[in-house]
C-alpha cells in the first residue's frame, strides 16, 4: 500500500505509534486475504481503545461483551449471589421462631393445636434445609461463573487484538477520501471513552453482583404527580381546542359529509346492475378485457355472499377519503416541490401521520369530530393521504431540468410549465402516489369500523369479537377484492 | 451601426454573497480560487463586455467551467447578472418585468441546447411548435409553421414521431427547428453539436453555416472546440475563469493569440483555411517593385492559405496580392509561403 505524503498522512490519522501502524498496515495491504496482525493496545484496552479512536460501533459491541464478562467475574468471586436464598432462610427462620412461641404457648395451655404447630414447624424446617442446600450449590458454582467470565474475557480480548488493526486500516482508507471522518485520539475522545466505559461497567457490575446496593438502579426515579399533571394538561388543552375550534370542525364535518353523502347516493342507491356494468366497463377501458372479467367475478362474489351493500358503503367511505386526499395532496405536492424549506416542515408531519398508530390519533379525532363516518374518513385520510404528496413532490423534482429550462427560455409562464411540462412528465410518479393512497386507505377499513363506519370492516370486526371464522374470512376476502378492483382501475395497464 | 447584443461589464457571482463583498470582489479582481476560499462564492462571469453585430455569428469558446454557458444564459436572463448592463437591440433587458420578459424571450430569442431538451412526451411537430404555442398561436397555424420548418432542417415526414424516437443528430435538428419556429432575432446555441458524434457534428455544422448565411440571424454560438469556433464563427471570444481574454476574428486569434493560454489552443488548429494572403504577404520597399512583375498571378488579400498553396504550385514566380479594387498590396514568393506554413503550423 502506498501512503500519500501530502497533508493527509498516516501520522495525522493514527496520532501515536506511526511507525508501528505503517508496518502493520503495509502487512495487511500486502496480502489479499486475511492477514494476522495483533494489536496489543486494542486487546488490552478493548472498548476504550475503539472509543478513543472514534470507532463507536465496535466499542459498543465489545463493551457489552466485556461488561458481561466482568459481571460474571465479580459475581463469581466476590458477589453476593446467595442473597436471594439467605433472605428466604431468614424469613423462614423468623416464621419458625414465631411458630415455636405459639407451640410453647399451646403446650402450656394444653391446647389441641399442638400437633398442627408441630407439623407446620417440621415442614418449614424441611423447606429451610432445601434453601441451605441451594446456597451450597450456588456457592460451589461461583467458581465456574467466575471462570466462564475469565474465559470469555480472554477470548474477547484476543478477538479485539486481532481485528483492531484491520478495522483501523479500513477506516484509514475511508478517511483518506472522506474529510468528515474523525480519526479520534484527542484528549476529548479518550476522556469520553474512559468515562463511558467506566460508567457502564461499574454500574452493571454493582447491579448484578450486589443486588440492592444502589437503590437508584432499581427503577427510574420519578414522581406520580408528573404523570397526573401531564394527563390533566393534555386533557384541558384538548377541551380548549374543542371549544375554540368548534366552527372549524363543523365546517370540516359539513365538507366531508357532503362528499360522503354524494358518493353514498351514487354507490348505495344506484341499482347493482348499473354499478357492475359501470365498473366492468371502466376496468376494461383502463386495464383491458382480462382484468374486466376478473372484476366481474369479484363483484359477483360480493353479490352472491350478500356483501353488496356493505361493499358499496365501504367504497363510498374509501372513495371520499381517497378523493379528498388526492384533491388536497396533489396541489400540496405541487406547492412543496420547489419550496424546499416549506417541504422540510411538511415532511416530518407526514412521517408522523404515517408512523403514529391509528388508535392513537383516533383519540383526538373522536374528541374533535365524535364517532361516526366523518371521523372514519379523517382517520383514513391521516393514514393514507401522505403518499400522494410525497410522490407528487418526487415526480416533479425528477422532471428534467434542461427541459424546463428550454421551456422557460421560450418564454413559458409558470402555468404553462406546470401544465405542459411538469405534470405530464411527473404523471407516472403522481399516479403511483394516487394508487398508494387508495391502497393505504383500504388498509384502514377495519380500523375505521371501530369508530362507527359501517361496511365490510364491521363484518370483520364482529367476526373478531365473536370468533366467527367463516364470516371474518369471507368479509376479508371481499375487502381484498375491492382493493384489487380499485388498484386495476387507478393503475390501468401500467404496472408500477 | 448599433449592435444586436451588447454586454457591458457583466458580473455573475453565485452564492449567498452580501452586496459589499460582491462589490469588493468586483473591484479587487481576485481569482476564482481566491473568491471561493475567501468568500465561499463562485465567480461565474467576471467583468465581460462585448458587442455582437446584426447578422453576425459570434462564438464564445472556452473549456468546461469557464463560464461560457453561464454567460449565454444572461442574454435571455435565464440567469440574472450580479451587476452590469445587457442591451438587446439597444433595449436594456434588465428593465423588463416578468410578463415583458416572457414575451421578449418568446419573440426575440431562440435557444438550442447541448442535450437537445426536447419534450419526450410530445411529437416532433409539437416540440417545434412550442414557442408558438406559448405565444398563443392556434393549432392549425402552429402545425403549418412547424411542418414548413421541418423541411428546412430536412426532417420531412418525421413530424408525428415522438421526439425520443429520433437519433441524436435528428433531435438536434428538431432543437434547431424549434429555435427557428419562433422566427427570433437572435439565436443562442449552447454547445449545440457537442453531444453528437464527429461525422454528424461536421454535417450539422455545415448545414448550420449554410442555413445561417441564408437567414442572417444574429447568433451567439457556445463551444468548447476551437476548431468548431473557427469554422462557424465570424468572430470568437475566448473565455477563461469567467473572463473574456480575447475577442477577434478567427484569423486574428490564430495569428496573434493574446496570451500563452490562447496560444496553447491555437497550436492544434489547422491554419490552412484561417490565415489569409494579407497576413503573410511581404510589402515591397517601393511601388516600383510591382512594375517589374507585371503579368504575374494576382490574388485577393482574403484568399486563405490552402488556396494560395494551390496557386503557388502552378506559378513559380512571386504572386501579387491585391485588395477588392485591384490595388497592389504586396507579394508572396514560394519560399516565403512555405516558410509561413511551417511557422504557423507547428504540427505539420
Amino acid at each position: 500500500m502506498m501512503f500519500e505524503t501530502n497533508d493527509r498522512t498516516l501520522k495525522n490519522f493514527v496520532r501515536t505509534n506511526t511507525e508501528y501502524y505503517q508496518r502493520e498496515f503495509n502487512k495487511i495491504g500486502a496480502k489479499s486475504g486475511y492477514k494476522f496482525s495483533f494489536n496489543v493496545s486494542a486487546a488490552l484496552y478493548g472498548p476504550i481503545w475503539f472509543g478513543a479512536r472514534n470507532i463507536w460501533n465496535y466499542a459498543l459491541a465489545f463493551l457489552i461483551i466485556e461488561t458481561f464478562c466482568f459481571v460474571q467475574l465479580v459475581r463469581g468471586s466476590f458477589g453476593d449471589i446467595t442473597k436471594d436464598a439467605r433472605d428466604k432462610i431468614e424469613k423462614i427462620q423468623s416464621t419458625i421462631d414465631f411458630r415455636n412461641q405459639q407451640l410453647l404457648a399451646a403446650k402450656q395451655n394444653n391446647s389441641d393445636k399442638v400437633e398442627v404447630y408441630e407439623r407446620a414447624i417440621n415442614s418449614l424446617e424441611r423447606a429451610m434445609e432445601g434453601y441451605v442446600i441451594d446456597i451450597n450449590t450456588v456457592e460451589e458454582s461461583a467458581i465456574w461463573i467466575a471462570l466462564s467470565g475469565v474465559f470469555i474475557l480472554v477470548f474477547a480480548k484476543f478477538l479485539q487484538g486481532i481485528i483492531g488493526n484491520i478495522i483501523l486500516e479500513k477506516r484509514y482508507s475511508d478517511w483518506l477520501s472522506d474529510h468528515s471522518i474523525d480519526p479520534g485520539m484527542t484528549n476529548n475522545h479518550f476522556l469520553l471513552s474512559v468515562i463511558f466505559t467506566a460508567i457502564i461497567m461499574c454500574l452493571s457490575v454493582i447491579n448484578y453482583s450486589f443486588p440492592g446496593y444502589l437503590t437508584i438502579l432499581d427503577g427510574f426515579p420519578t414522581h406520580p404527580d408528573i404523570r397526573i399533571k401531564s394527563i390533566n394538561w393534555v386533557e384541558s388543552s384538548f377541551d380548549l381546542a374543542v371549544l375554540k375550534g368548534d366552527a372549524l370542525f363543523t365546517t370540516i364535518t359539513i365538507g366531508i359529509r357532503s362528499v360522503l353523502d354524494f358518493l353514498e347516493l351514487i354507490f348505495v342507491t344506484t341499482p347493482w346492475i348499473v354499478i357492475i356494468t359501470a365498473i366492468v366497463v371502466l376496468t376494461a377501458l383502463s386495464a383491458g378485457i382480462k382484468t374486466a372479467i376478473y372484476s366481474a367475478a369479484f363483484l359477483s362474489y360480493m353479490g352472491f355472499l350478500g356483501f353488496w351493500e356493505k361493499a358499496m358503503t365501504t367504497l363510498a367511505l374509501l372513495g371520499t377519503a381517497a378523493l379528498l386526499s388526492i384533491a388536497i395532496g396533489i396541489p400540496l405536492g405541487i406547492f412543496c416541490a420547489r419550496r424546499y424549506r416549506f417541504y422540510a416542515v411538511i415532511r416530518p408531519i407526514m412521517d408522523f401521520m404515517q408512523t403514529m398508530p391509528a388508535f392513537v390519533f383516533m383519540i383526538p379525532v373522536i374528541a374533535f369530530f365524535g364517532t361516526g363516518k366523518v371521523a372514519a374518513v379523517i382517520i383514513t385520510m391521516i393514514f393514507g393521504g401522505t403518499p400522494v404528496v410525497r410522490l407528487t413532490v418526487l415526480g416533479l423534482r425528477g422532471v428534467d431540468e434542461t427541459i424546463r429550462e428550454a421551456a422557460i427560455a421560450y418564454g413559458a409562464s409558470n402555468w404553462y410549465l406546470l401544465r405542459k411540462i411538469d405534470l405530464p412528465l411527473a404523471a407516472p410518479s403522481i399516479l403511483a402516489g394516487v394508487n398508494q393512497t387508495v391502497m393505504l386507505s383500504l388498509a384502514m377499513v377495519v380500523v375505521a369500523s371501530l369508530i362507527g363506519a359501517k361496511g365490510l370492516g364491521q363484518d370483520v370486526l364482529e367476526a373478531l369479537q365473536y370468533a366467527n371464522v367463516g364470516q371474518g374470512i369471507l368479509a376479508g376476502v371481499a375487502i381484498l377484492f375491492v382493493a384489487l378492483i380499485l388498484d386495476r382501475v387507478v393503475q390501468g395497464k401500467k404496472r408500477v | 451601426m448599433s449592435s444586436a447584443i451588447q454586454l457591458q461589464n457583466v458580473w455573475k457571482i453565485f452564492g449567498d454573497v452580501p452586496n459589499n463583498i460582491s462589490n469588493s470582489i468586483q473591484t479587487e479582481t481576485i481569482s476564482k480560487q481566491e473568491a471561493l476560499e475567501r468568500y465561499n462564492c463562485v465567480i461565474g462571469v467576471s467583468n465581460v463586455s462585448f458587442e455582437v453585430k446584426y447578422g453576425e455569428i459570434f462564438c464564445v469558446m472556452g473549456l468546461s467551467g469557464s463560464g461560457k454557458s453561464t454567460l449565454v444564459r444572461h442574454i435571455n436572463r435565464l440567469l440574472e447578472p450580479t451587476s452590469g448592463k445587457i442591451l438587446i437591440n439597444n433595449q436594456d433587458i434588465m428593465g423588463l418585468d416578468k410578463i415583458e420578459l416572457e414575451a421578449f424571450r418568446n419573440t426575440k430569442i431562440g435557444m438550442v441546447f447541448q442535450n437537445f431538451a426536447l419534450m419526450p412526451h410530445r411529437s416532433v411537430l409539437d416540440n417545434i411548435a412550442m414557442p408558438l404555442e406559448i405565444r398563443g398561436v392556434n393549432k392549425n397555424e402552429r402545425v403549418n409553421a412547424a411542418t414548413t420548418i421541418l423541411k428546412t432542417v430536412e426532417l420531412e415526414g418525421w413530424g408525428n414521431r415522438y421526439a425520443h424516437e429520433l437519433s441524436g443528430g435528428m433531435q438536434q435538428r428538431v432543437g434547431l427547428a424549434r429555435a427557428l419556429a419562433a422566427d427570433p432575432d437572435i439565436l443562442l446555441m449552447d454547445e449545440p453539436f457537442s453531444a453528437l458524434d464527429p461525422l454528424i457534428r461536421r454535417q450539422l455544422q455545415n448545414e448550420f453555416i449554410k442555413l445561417s448565411s441564408d437567414l442572417q440571424k444574429t447568433t451567439v454560438f457556445i463551444t468548447h472546440d476551437l476548431d468548431e469556433a473557427v469554422r462557424v464563427g465570424h468572430r470568437i471570444a475566448i473565455m477563461r475563469e469567467g473572463a473574456v481574454i480575447q475577442v477577434g476574428t478567427p484569423e486574428e486569434i490564430v495569428i496573434s493569440p493574446a496570451d500563452d493560454y490562447v496560444a496553447e489552443f491555437v497550436k492544434g488548429i489547422s491554419k490552412l483555411k484561417v490565415v489569409t494572403a494579407k497576413s503573410i504577404m511581404q510589402k515591397p520597399e517601393s511601388d516600383e517593385f510591382f512594375h517589374d512583375i507585371i503579368g504575374h498571378e494576382r490574388v485577393h488579400q482574403d484568399i486563405p492559405l490552402n488556396q494560395l498553396i494551390r496557386t503557388v504550385t502552378f506559378h513559380k514566380d512571386p504572386i501579387i496580392v491585391t485588395d477588392s479594387d485591384g490595388v497592389n498590396l504586396g507579394y508572396i514568393t514560394q519560399p516565403s509561403l512555405f516558410k509561413s506554413v511551417i511557422e504557423e503550423n507547428n504540427d505539420v
